[in-house]
């Protein structure tokens, strides 16, 4: 019997997905829970299971195209067992229960299905075997028309939220009632704001370019287009920027003693606890001191409201080969060092194989990215809304420093803190980052 | 308490109001002796006399032209059409003495115009049309089409002591296949009053008469599918109830109307024009109609089949316009 | 001049027909001088030699009785009550008009006190209203008829003989005046109607007629007496051909060229008005002091109503969308004269069997039974004037 295999909704406000891999080829036998296909959403990348074991008959939707969630993308010829995966009726309509019989004298006015105006392509369509094609997100910066309706213009209109920033789930890839009710609950009501993007909504604005088209396209180019992870971090960090005014405050760290420590303990701790030791949980459990003293730093934005969070969520940032992504240790201050490093460790593998969580990724309150990995002396990084700050670490380095009027070899680090100059003034930043500094200099924690 | 088929409604009716009110008079071919060719009138004769149930000759302008002239005596004549295709022969008095009466010179006419509409019966061009629109389209005129038993009766009183003369459309189809319980004791059904047949937040749907039927069908299929529909019973088409359409689609934000009448110039478009000038902000898609095509009731079962709307293809037309 | 054996009108009431046709002709003369100052906004049609039917035939009738008047009916409208500032304010399209200026000429009426019914352009559909409204009456238990007035032309529509069949198999008491003016807008009779006598079409319907000269008030009013009474004491419908000269165009648009200037002489040697004055003088029945007397009434009356209808205003624009329904503005209740438990049961209740049709009257009622006819009565011919002359041939 056949089973469809649907795009699955990876997060709460995900309304669609980009086939990127097809893993089998029609004909292919495939197992229950063998993975069949690879997605990407603006959110997660994923592999995603089959539905059930047979053998994939036909594939409905090829790679690099983008299609709604629940949308058909493929049926499997199951061996009989019942499958799982019945979609819920959104794209596929069933077949219609009329005995109808066209007859050359039906007169042309039999259009019972017809809606009476048509501005937007899908409801007139023929019957579609595969979902109504939503456009993909669309380009809107190149004046490509935003399918909606009256009433969702009304209510962006209502709301201050610009149409070009959502892409639509209705037939033909408009922006429907439910996705504009979607970013007016996501965004908050009614702020007379910016589009600022909404925690778990499309996070960007257009993305714009600076310079006209002919300035661009010159000599023997090549064009690769973005991918939606690719678009998705370029729109987040123009809106990043534009929204919050960035000012940086730059701090130089001891790490010997912890660099001493580590080198002492790492093979027990890593043997111990089946676990790498690495430097991020030291400054993560900096972090974590400096935000409880600090707790605006810990805060968010929304118009003319601070909003304080109690939860600690530290965001890490993680560099992939196709892009980057910033999983989330939810709850650093309840964690202890090893609970930390492990955290650490789980996010990053799992961000590299793409198996996180939709929830893995959201509800971050702080955020630490690492430019010293790749050798950098010290970042200025993008703030990751909805964060009001961001510590960038940079590379642990043994410098000449002045101590007691004397010049002695040290592990130091640059630690930069962008912060949003909206809720963060200097002087809480840069206590802020006193606290952090101290409490790496003065490490005593016993780690093993 | 037994059901009461939607044609014993309306027999229930008027030998109520009859009996209330000896200024009610039945005025119409074969009604009295015969009982009316649907039996409507059976037994009202036996009962009333011959005085207030009058048989007429073939003569559809002078059953009307009568009427009006017994109704400027203060009397409340219920005129019979054997067939509402009928009513042709007697537009000018319909459209031009009675609809106009209390408009030029102040004289009521409280007449009821009642009679079999519709098609589904295997009737052919001439005892199956929907004639409703030629006299919503005149201002002066009333024009209700029940869809139930309940409101049968329930409107046919309000017709009957309503003021204006009121034209009564009574599906044919549903005359032996509509029933239900009755209330017992004294009731009536306001006209200009729409009814909310099922509640829903997805879709409206909006019908009237014997389309009220496959229009619920349809919804309950889609509610299979998670799509709630609300249903909207119009009842009256003159005066419209705009209000409850509005209150509807503002609700839903999505608007299906669905009638037997024919495409062009059904109510269908001006409920769309009404819906479009009053609420044109709320719409999340089109309006969508379903309707019979612009052609006469042919007559072989095949070619009413396809003429008349059924359940699938509203329930697909309602699906489109959800998934819109 | 003749009167017949019948009751003899008292001078009272022969002034008072002098009266009505004065007013009627001297209205008419006053509305065609109107038009042509602009101040009609539509259409004008007289009945410029036609008074003499209107008049005879209103003044026949009882207070309680009906009428529906035609355009060519103003004089009916004079004898019931009405003012020449209702015609005048109609023409005008005033908001002091019965219609508060919604429609024209005689399309106006009176439920309650005048008994009038509002005609509508549409020639015939009157037939079959006031069908109805004598057979209302009788159910009421009111002994009241209704008349109205149709042209030659409007015997030729369906609802003629479909309204007029209905009164014949209701033997409803209704009185038509057919109001042979010789002409139907530029039609001449002849090529409309195979009939010489119209009054001919009353024994298709089984019912009584005759034949009158329509420029005779008083064989008009006779022949009108006649007519009513017959209905009244329930014998059937009544139809009277008045034979008459329509002496201006269909309306004041309409020059008339098609009439034959001979039969336009030959008609106006018996203009209704000279010739009821000639009666009335021949007969001693008034002296010119009375004549200008009443002439001098005709003209006040005229010139105060039309001062009224000058200064009226015209209606305000939101009276366009007045009046659609009647909401309870109007308290609609029939005027029972009759005990109204022989309407209900057990009273009412009747066996209906085929026995009722062979003929047999049921308990009850007034003579509302449809039965079997017995032949078609004899066509009455009141006036002898109306055989003595030849009849003028049309396109001679």
């Amino acid at each position: 019997m056949a089973v469809e295999v649907i795009m699955p909704q990876m997060g709460e406000s995900i309304f669609e997905g980009t086939v990127t891999k097809w893993l089998k080829k029609p004909g292919d036998k495939i197992e229950r829970d063998e993975p069949l296909f690879e997605i990407s959403t603006d959110k997660v990348d994923a592999e995603i299971p089959s539905p059930a074991a047979g053998v994939l008959k036909e594939i409905k939707v090829t790679e690099g195209q983008t299609v709604p969630i629940q949308t058909v993308v493929a049926v499997i010829d199951a061996a009989g067992t019942p499958a799982a995966g019945v979609s819920p009726a959104a794209a596929a309509p069933p077949a219609p229960g009329r005995a109808k019989t066209e007859t050359p004298a039906t007169p042309p006015a039999k259009a019972e299905a017809k809606p009476a105006a048509s501005p937007a392509p899908a409801p007139a369509a023929p019957r579609p075997s595969a979902p109504p094609a939503a456009a993909p997100a669309a380009a809107r910066g190149d004046g490509q028309r935003i399918h909606s309706s009256p009433l969702v213009r009304r209510l962006a209109k209502e709301n201050s939220i610009d149409l070009a920033t959502l892409t639509g789930t209705g037939a033909g890839g408009r922006i429907s009632k439910k996705d504009i009710l979607a970013a007016i609950a996501g965004g908050g009501a009614g702020a007379a704001r910016a589009a600022a993007p909404p925690a778990g909504a499309q996070t960007g604005g257009p993305l714009e370019n600076a310079v006209p088209r002919e300035r661009i396209y010159f000599g023997s180019y090549q064009v690769q287009p973005m991918t939606t992870m690719r678009q998705k971090i370029a729109e987040h960090m123009v809106v990043s920027k534009r929204v919050s005014p960035h000012v940086y405050s730059i701090e130089e760290a001891d790490m010997t003693r912890i660099a001493l420590l580590r080198g002492r303990v790492k093979d027990e701790f890593e043997k111990r606890n089946e676990v790498k030791l690495t430097f991020m949980p030291f400054f993560l459990r900096a972090c974590v001191q400096a935000l409880r003293a600090f707790p605006t730093v810990n805060a968010s934005a929304d118009g003319a409201n601070v909003v304080l969070h109690p939860e600690i969520n530290i965001g890490i940032a993680v560099a992939l080969d196709w892009g980057l992504i910033v999983p989330v240790v939810k709850n650093a201050d309840e964690k202890n060092f090893l609970g930390l490093q492990r955290a650490i460790n789980d996010l990053a593998e799992r961000a590299r194989t793409k198996k996180l969580k939709p929830e893995e990724v959201q509800e971050s309150t702080f955020s630490v990215t690492n430019p010293g990995t790749y050798g950098g002396l010290m970042g200025l990084p993008v703030i990751n809304q909805p964060n009001v700050a961001i510590l960038g670490v940079g590379a642990i380095q043994k410098r000449p420093v002045v101590i007691d009027d004397a010049i002695a070899i040290r592990s130091m680090v640059y630690l930069t803190l962008s912060y949003d100059h909206r809720v963060v003034d200097g002087a809480i930043a840069h206590q802020f980052m006193g606290k952090v500094k101290a409490s790496l200099e003065d490490w005593s924690e016993e780690v093993l | 308490m037994a059901e009461v088929t939607y044609l014993e409604a309306i027999r229930q009716a008027l030998d109520e109001e009859m009996a209330r009110d000896p200024s009610v008079v039945l005025i119409g071919e074969d009604i009295g002796v015969y009982g009316g060719a649907f039996k409507a009138t059976e037994g009202l004769l036996a009962r009333y006399g011959w005085e207030r149930v009058i048989d007429t000759p073939i003569s559809e302008t002078a059953i009307i032209g009568a009427a009006v002239g017994m109704s400027y005596l203060g009397l409340r004549p219920v005129a019979e059409m054997q067939f509402m295709d009928f009513i042709a022969c007697c537009f000018n008095q319909i459209t031009n003495i009675a609809a106009k009466s209390h408009y030029r010179w102040g004289a009521p006419a409280p007449i009821v115009v009642r009679g079999p509409s519709g098609g589904g019966v295997h009737g052919g061009p001439f005892h199956s049309a929907n004639p409703e629109m030629y006299f919503v389209h005149t201002p002066g005129l009333k024009v209700v089409c029940p869809a139930t038993a309940h409101d049968a009766k329930g409107l046919l009183k309000s017709a009957i002591r309503d003021n204006n003369p009121v034209l009564f459309f009574e599906h044919k189809f549903l005359y032996r296949r509509a029933k239900e319980e009755l209330p017992a004791g004294e009731y009536s059904v306001p006209i200009g009053r729409a009814a909310v047949r099922r509640e829903g937040r997805d879709l409206t749907i909006v019908s009237y008469a014997a389309m009220m039927h496959p229009s619920l069908d349809a919804a309950g299929e889609l509610a299979k599918e998670g799509i709630e529909c609300e249903v909207i019973d119009l009842r009256t088409l003159l005066p419209l109830d705009r209000e409850t359409i509005l209150a509807s689609v503002r609700k839903t934000n999505k608007l299906l109307v669905v009638h037997e009448d024919t495409r062009t110039g059904g109510i269908a478009g001006e409920i769309a024009a009404v819906v479009c000038e009053e609420a044109f902000g709320d719409l999340d898609g089109p309006i969508v109609r379903v309707t019979s095509p612009d052609t006469p009731v042919p007559y072989s079962p095949p070619l009413e089949e396809h003429y008349l709307p059924n359940a699938a293809g509203i329930a697909e037309a309602a699906r489109r316009l959800a998934h819109y | 001049m003749t009167e017949t054996s019948e009751i003899a009108l008292k001078r009272e009431q022969q002034l008072e027909l002098y009266y009505y046709l004065r007013l009627n002709r001297s209205l008419e003369e006053q509305l065609a001088r109107l038009f042509r100052q602009n101040q009609v906004v539509g259409g004008l049609f007289l009945s410029l030699g036609q008074e003499a039917i209107s008049v005879g035939t209103a003044y026949a009738l009882g207070p309680g009785d009906w009428i529906a008047p035609m355009i060519r009916n103003i004089g009916a409208l004079l004898v019931r009550g009405y003012k020449p500032r209702d015609i005048l304010t109609q023409y005008m399209a005033r908001y002091t008009s019965p219609t508060q200026g919604k429609d024209t000429t005689s399309h106006f009426g009176d439920l309650h006190v005048r008994h009038v019914v509002s005609p509508i352009s549409m020639l015939g559909d009157l037939i079959p209203v006031m069908v109805g409204v004598a057979m209302g009456a009788r159910y009421l238990g009111q002994r009241n008829v209704a008349m109205t007035w149709i042209g030659d032309g409007g015997t030729s529509t369906g609802a003629f003989h479909e309204g007029l069949n209905l009164a014949a198999a209701q033997k409803a008491p209704f009185v038509l005046v057919v109001e042979n003016n010789q002409w139907a807008y530029s039609t001449p009779v002849a090529r409309q109607v195979p009939l010489v006598d119209l009054a001919d079409r009353a024994r298709a319907y089984g019912i009584a007629s005759s034949v009158v000269d329509g420029n005779d008030v008083l064989a008009v009013y006779h022949a009108a007496k006649e007519a009513v009474e017959h209905a009244r004491r329930g014998d059937g419908p009544f139809l009277i051909e008045a034979k008459t000269m329509r002496m201006s165009g269909h309306a004041q648009h309409d020059a008339a060229e098609y009439v034959p200037k001979e039969m336009l002489e030959l008609w106006k040697a018996r203009d209704p008005l000279t010739r009821f004055e000639q009666h009335l003088t021949g007969g001693g029945l008034w002296d010119a002091r009375t004549k200008k007397a009443l002439d001098a009434r005709v003209e006040r009356e005229i010139a105060e109503d039309l001062a009224f209808a000058e200064s009226s205003p015209f209606p305000q624009p939101e009276v366009a969308e007045q009046g659609i329904y009647c909401e309870g503005c109007h308290e609609i209740a029939p005027v029972w004269q009759r005990p109204t438990e022989e309407l209900l049961p057990p009273k009412s209740g009747v066996r209906a069997e085929w026995a009722a049709f062979a003929g047999k009257p049921a308990a009850g009622g007034n003579g509302a039974l449809p039965g079997r006819r017995e032949s078609a009565p004899k066509r009455k011919s009141a006036g002898r004037a109306a055989r003595t002359k030849p009849r003028p041939k049309a396109g001679r």
